[in-house]
């Protein structure tokens, strides 16, 4: 069966300490001042002294019906065999058709190639290798699980059959691969 | 919706100042790299090595390739890791190759504070420093020479210098953050070296401490670990801090916490909740603690923290519920006041009426190779480094500047090891008790670090020498007189460090690349060539730091390659050890304390003090108009050390200040605006954060931005320098009391 690489994230257990966005960095070469994912404060709201704050990781939601795949006009952005939407950085001429066409922001254009640029589930340097995304091994607060979701028993499949997790922005209809869990954060 | 929002701003509290992060860059198809690329051959290491990007010295895996550092992630070879490095781990090769870091030894030509300096060969560097050191020393004494680092693998060696001169006056930072916990479990249990077991804890009361923002990783994955298998956290803290988010929050009114602790007593005594038998056991002294906190009941504590009486008596229950799987967490930087010591004390007290020592989920003594030689049957499981031995130093004519170690005073409680750093710049403005005219200074930053930044740099401005050795030009290396460049923690190896906690652990920082800056080097040679240039070639009697770690490893029959395969070493087949954890009245053979028991009154703090248990001092609190200023740690920042990190800058490049809501919109302030903070001698700039989540008597900022050093380019001048707000005030202890400085705010 074909896989279909999902990402689980507890925001519960997101500390907002960064340590992702900084890993990604390296891991991927992400220029100066451009990022792939990020943590933000999603508050904090109430009223004093009852107040709450969360963090939610953002970045590239890896849908199966991609915006972005759709409006690329030179098929640099592709669904590989794996099922994720990549970046064939030879064939992308820059034009940001995908960047207007997301709905997660997740795009922009690397200041090095000057072709669009996002996050890759660290597909190349660490998936064909057996290991998890870059974000997933260094998470601190443990907050993020990854694997195929077509496995029943991998540890994101069996996370979803048992807990009520959200995808952002269902609305648009793009059935993102990352799942996120706002039980004791909302 | 906005488009090009994506991931702007918004790191926890910083008032929407950080800057966009996404897609502006140039968008040209021409910069397309289609050609393929060149297929070289890349030559791929891993080295397991040790963090320095704060101080716990967290073990990393160094990823190189083609001799350059790509990616550091944590070691997956230590369980309490798990391959997990924090933000700041992982922004080390953004300060490796930093083209901003210091790279030759530097003498200053023009004025101080002019920035202006030449560069010299580390031999004139050295023959500067030696001539100068020995002027003092004829003219002054071996003791007007001061020594301050950090604390760390380097203080060996730096301190052999001022050790070999007589120097009495050789300061950690210790008195501006842990010190007082310090004393109060040394006061305890004789020793300083407990440490909690938050992983398995079933309830967890933090007085103060953010694990979540000062984060040392294997903790806080641990208090992480028990929150996600339901353990009840709750949070003393003005502040609404990331960690109060993820509990109970209790916004007490600042410098009471020891009225609600005591209460705590005060409950579980009056409903018998607490452990007897245990306290019959193991302790001296609970009925003079039981009469102290007679009186303190919920009812007064409400009054004095601004909690309520029932939130305390359930949090009381609470605790003794879950004991002895429940804790009251110790503290971090503890220096919030002038008694702080007391408050850690009587933590430790309250803690061991819940019976919560050497058990799963609570407190236990470190069991290195040392402590474990008094336990028989563990002691086969690890042995102790071996000395490095040096030929006994001179003895210091006279005591320290600071009165520590004197007899029938609060500071012979204070280490010695430690002493009380905020004294320096006192006794060079005024010559008391006798003149100090040299400061030697290690990776620290007094002009940042020691209270009232102001005061440091007049003091700086009377001496006849100041050196300082550090990666930055750093607020105080650019006051220097001499600046020594070290190269960075990816580019040395370093004696072993006991790193042990339920098991021994040994760790090994390992070179994981050449000096990117030739002329930088690791503290060890430095102060090696150094006390060679002056005469005390004898006090440094290895022959580089391999063989310095040959000696460590000799007693021990550990090989130096399983720090090469692994990065450390823990004793095969050892499980976490907790003397009571099978037998609830197992003795406590391994207590360092002269009585052989826990102290819940201390005879030495009687004697420095006058009050053998905890007594409640009641502290001004803010009057009208007034807030309470109290500062922290951000989780992507270290102390004064990382604010200029390219990466870590870019993700947090200032602070603002944390204002109530209501008392905000009284001042007419709105997020945003420029405030001026003043404490009445000083003022600042800041920039607004108003917020629901800090008390209305209180405002806050974090700690280390507002950066004085211009050749910190990027960390220069933004944001607030609390520091000099905050004046040189130390406590009983010799501790920098940190939150007892009131300021105004207003519109700028």
């Amino acid at each position: 069966m074909a896989k279909h690489y999902a990402m689980v994230i507890q925001l519960k257990k997101c500390l907002g300490c960064q340590a992702c966005t900084v890993a990604c960095k390296f891991e991927n070469k992400v220029p100066d001042g451009q990022y792939r994912t990020k943590s933000p404060a999603i508050g904090p709201s109430g009223t004093y002294p009852n107040v709450k704050v969360f963090f939610e990781k953002q970045a590239c939601q890896m849908c199966q019906d991609a915006p972005c795949v759709k409006v690329c006009p030179t098929t640099a952005s592709h669904y590989n065999k794996d099922g994720l939407v990549l970046i064939d950085s030879h064939k992308c001429v820059g034009c940001k058709y995908c960047m207007t066409a997301c709905p997660y922001d997740a795009r922009f254009i690397n200041k090095n190639t000057g072709t669009a640029d996002k996050c890759t589930f660290c597909y190349d340097t660490r998936l064909t290798k057996g290991e998890k995304p870059a974000c997933v091994t260094t998470c601190v607060g443990g907050a993020l699980l990854f694997g195929d979701a077509n496995d029943p028993q991998s540890e994101v499949a069996r996370y979803m059959a048992t807990h009520r997790t959200e995808v952002r922005k269902a609305q648009f209809g793009t059935r993102p691969s990352v799942h996120y869990d706002y039980e004791g954060v909302k | 919706m906005q488009r090009r929002q994506f991931l702007k701003g918004a790191l926890y509290g910083t008032g929407g100042t950080l800057v966009a992060l996404s897609g502006l860059g140039a968008a040209t198809a021409a910069l397309n790299p289609r050609r393929a690329a060149a297929a070289a051959p890349v030559s791929r290491k891993t080295v397991y090595s040790s963090c320095e990007m704060c101080r716990n010295q967290c073990p990393i895996a160094v990823k190189v390739e083609n001799g350059k550092v790509v990616k550091i992630d944590g070691n997956p070879n230590d369980s309490a890791f798990g391959g997990v490095i924090c933000a700041r781990g992982n922004s080390g090769p953004s300060l490796l190759y930093d083209p901003e870091r210091i790279k030759k030894p530097m003498i200053r030509t023009g004025e101080r504070g002019s920035g202006k300096f030449k560069e010299v060969s580390w031999d004139e560097a050295y023959t500067y420093i030696a001539q100068k050191l020995k002027a003092v020393q004829e003219q002054y004494g071996g003791e007007a020479v001061a020594q301050t680092s950090h604390i760390g693998p380097y203080d060996v060696f730096f301190q052999t210098i001022g050790k070999a001169i007589g120097s009495p006056n050789l300061f950690s930072h210790e008195a501006t953050c842990p010190m007082a916990r310090i004393i109060g479990l040394n006061t305890t249990f004789g020793t300083a070296a407990i440490n909690a077991d938050y992983a398995n804890t079933k309830y967890l009361l933090v007085v103060g401490r953010n694990f979540f923002e000062g984060i040392h990783v294997a903790q806080t994955r641990a208090v992480a670990k028990a929150l996600s298998q339901g353990t009840k956290m709750v949070v003393l803290d003005p502040r609404f801090s990331v960690l109060a988010a993820k509990g109970e929050w209790l916004p007490v009114k600042g410098a009471t916490d020891l009225a609600f602790i005591m209460a705590l007593a005060n409950v579980l005594i009056d409903e018998k909740l607490y452990d007897e038998e245990f306290i019959k056991q193991y302790t001296v002294g609970f009925d003079k603690w039981a009469a102290q906190v007679q009186d303190k009941t919920p009812a007064w504590a409400a009054e004095e923290t601004g909690i309520s009486q029932d939130t305390i008596i359930r949090v009381a229950r609470e605790l003794a519920q879950a004991k002895p799987h429940s804790l009251i967490e110790y503290g971090w930087r503890t220096t919030f006041t002038a008694d702080d010591f007391q408050l850690r004390r009587a933590i430790m007290i309250v803690n061991m009426m819940l019976g919560n020592f050497e058990v799963p989920g609570g407190y236990y003594q470190v069991k290195d190779a040392g402590t474990l030689k008094k336990v028989p049957a563990m002691a086969a499981y690890a042995k102790k480094l071996g000395p490095v031995k040096v030929p006994p130093f001179p003895k210091p004519k006279k005591g320290r500047i600071d009165g520590t170690g004197e007899k029938g005073t609060p500071r012979q409680l204070t280490p010695i090891a430690d002493g009380a750093v905020g004294q320096i710049t006192e006794t060079i403005l005024t010559g008391k008790p006798y003149p100090i005219k040299a400061w030697l200074v290690h990776r620290f930053n007094p002009v940042m670090s020691i209270g009232d930044t102001e005061k440091t740099l007049a003091a700086i401005k009377k001496l006849d020498l100041l050196v300082t050795c550090d990666v930055y030009m750093s607020d105080t290396a650019y006051n220097s007189d001499v600046v020594l460049p070290e190269c960075t923690y990816l580019e040395r190896t370093e004696q072993v460090f006991d790193m042990s906690g339920l098991t021994p652990k040994y760790v090994l920082r390992q070179q994981a690349v050449d000096p990117v800056y030739a002329d930088t080097k690791p503290a060890w040679q430095i102060y090696k060539e150094l006390g060679e240039k002056m005469g005390y070639g004898q006090y440094f009697p290895y022959k580089d730091i391999d063989d310095y770690v040959e000696r460590q490893l000799a007693p021990t029959g550990i090989s130096r390659k399983v720090f090469a395969e692994k990065g450390l070493w823990t004793p095969a087949g050892m499980k976490p050890f907790y003397v009571r954890s099978g037998d609830a009245k197992a003795p406590l053979t391994l207590l360092a304390t002269k009585s052989k028991k826990i102290e819940i009154f201390s005879d030495a703090v009687q004697e420095a003090t006058g009050a053998g248990v905890p007594v409640y001092v009641p502290y001004p609190q803010p009057g009208e108009g007034e807030f309470r200023l109290i500062e922290g740690k951000v989780a992507v920042h270290t102390n004064v050390g990382t604010h200029n990190v390219p990466v870590l800058h870019e993700l947090m490049s200032e602070n603002t200040l944390w204002i109530n809501a209501q008392s905000a919109a009284k001042l007419g302030i709105k997020t945003g605006d420029t405030l001026i903070i003043s404490a009445g001698k000083y003022e600042h700039k800041g920039t607004a954060n108003v917020t629901e989540g800090i008390r209305p008597d209180t405002v806050f900022c974090y700690h280390g931005f507002g950066q004085i050093s211009p050749q910190l380019t990027r960390a220069f001048g933004k944001g607030i320098n609390d520091n000099k707000l905050i004046p040189d005030q130390l406590g009983s202890v010799g501790n920098s009391i940190t939150s007892m400085t009131f300021v105004k705010v207003r519109k700028a």
